[in-house]
């Protein structure tokens, strides 16, 4: 086995879709075939994603009897298959079992109904009382976590490099983030504006640890995935939105690739353009935003970047700078002509990223 | 037979790429039909995939296909987990 952390010039593993727009209406037939046919595939799963974001997920009925304001939480076994999601295993207010993993996966799914709740006045991941759906045992050895569009998935680790990924409760917010996001701005997963998509996901993936733990800004960790790194590894985490680059230096998983300004913006194909890299960026703008702000930073950093992703005027292929930009109007309208406007302008400064 | 599989994205935005030349091996021709079903079903162009989900690109003898998760075809998961465990 051989990883790379590093990155070769632009090789375009993945062609954007504006491009292939451009490509499928040209008048030459070896461009414009390939393109259109590649169009005609993945219609059908943007549309299967279009359709969970439009008309809502499937399971989005209310259960029997559960009320509004009420989280309404299921955890599934995959039992190491991979068919989703699995063998339910605990329902909403049931007891707690002896798999940790469940147990955890049940806690970090209320943790971030809580937070939503309570500091955002928001109803769940669509805002309207959607269940929340969890998937534990993916697979063997699966080291990963994903959002499939309807549902959270969390593998176990190989327990040579990652542990069980239900351990930081940041991860499991950060998944139900991208939720949320799918279910308002939709940014889209490619480039900037997928980059854009990670970090909101990194920043109230944090934001739910703090608020778990009734941290300060100052006292926070900013740490994305603390805890999931196997002993032997050496590092503290996946991410750092407080110093991006600096979660981890190994000999197996390479550098932390992440960049802290615009100056170090990584341009690749891979990682569907970098979105895991390039969102280093955002995430240490808001880090920057709220620790110069001060107190619990879910409260009025959070409530700006909250109000960005949902007030209807972020585009799906939004750009840095687009989405800072409306970070500024959003401390406007919010909070007047104060501290947090002022401080919300340098911190996008600071990163190198031009608000207009 | 050179099979190479590289995977990319994830949560950890972590990349990892390994190969395996079946020529001398035993299991040889387990390999080869594995990977040819592997190949059949993957595409040619990237798709679309989920937040946070594995990117995966399979090339065999110089030819590529690409899968992302979750919708990997039984042969594409076994085949990719293979060749990332025992691969070089």
């Amino acid at each position: 086995m051989t990883t790379n952390g590093g990155f070769e010039p632009v090789f375009c593993t993945i062609v954007p879709p504006h491009v292939l727009d451009r490509l499928s209406q040209a008048d030459d037939p070896v461009l414009a075939g390939p393109a259109r046919r590649t169009l005609q595939r993945d219609a059908f799963e943007r549309t299967q994603r279009r359709l969970t974001t439009v008309i809502g997920a499937p399971a989005v009925a209310l259960p029997a009897g559960a009320e509004p304001g009420q989280p309404h939480r299921t955890v599934y076994d995959a039992r190491h298959g991979t068919d989703l999601p699995g063998t339910k295993v605990r329902g909403e207010g049931d007891a707690p079992g002896k798999d940790a993993t469940v147990n955890r996966a049940y806690a970090g799914l209320g943790a971030t109904f809580e937070l939503l709740l309570k500091a955002y006045g928001r109803d769940s991941i669509d805002g309207a009382g959607m269940p929340l759906d969890a998937t534990v045992h993916y697979d063997r050895d699966y080291n990963n976590a994903f959002w499939n569009g309807e549902q959270m998935v969390f593998g176990d680790g190989d327990g040579e490099i990652f542990l069980d990924f239900t351990i930081p409760v940041d991860v499991i917010g950060h998944e139900l983030a991208h939720g949320v996001t799918q279910h308002t701005a939709n940014l889209t997963y490619f480039g900037q504006s997928g980059a854009l998509n990670e970090s909101v996901s990194d920043v109230f993936g944090s934001l739910i640890k703090q608020y778990t733990l009734g941290q300060t800004a100052t006292e926070a960790d900013w740490l994305i995935g603390a805890g999931l790194l196997a002993p032997r590894v050496t590092g503290v985490a996946l991410r750092s939105m407080k110093a991006p680059g600096t979660a981890y230096d190994d000999d197996v998983l390479g550098k932390d690739p992440q960049p802290a300004t615009m100056d170090d913006y990584v341009r690749t194909g891979r990682d569907n353009g970098g979105v895991h890299i390039n969102s280093g960026i955002p995430n240490r703008a808001f880090h920057l935003f709220a620790v110069r702000l001060g107190g619990h930073a879910w409260e009025r950093a959070g409530q700006i970047w909250y109000d960005v992703l949902t007030g209807g005027e972020l585009e799906q292929d939004a750009q840095f700078t687009d989405f800072a930009t409306l970070t500024v109007k959003a401390a406007r309208e919010r909070y007047g002509d104060g501290e947090e406007l002022e401080a919300v302008r340098k911190a996008w400064e600071q990163v190198g990223v031009r608000t207009l | 037979m050179r099979i190479q599989v590289r995977r990319t994205g994830g949560f950890a935005g972590i990349e990892r790429h390994a190969e395996v030349d079946t020529a001398g091996r035993p299991d040889a021709p387990e390999w080869h039909a594995l990977a040819e079903r592997a190949v059949a079903d993957g595409r040619e162009t990237p798709p679309i995939g989920v937040p946070d989900g594995f990117s995966y690109q399979i090339t065999v003898d110089g030819k590529t296909v690409y899968a992302s998760d979750p919708r990997l075809t039984d042969e594409q998961r076994k085949l990719i987990s293979r060749v990332l465990k025992e691969g070089a």
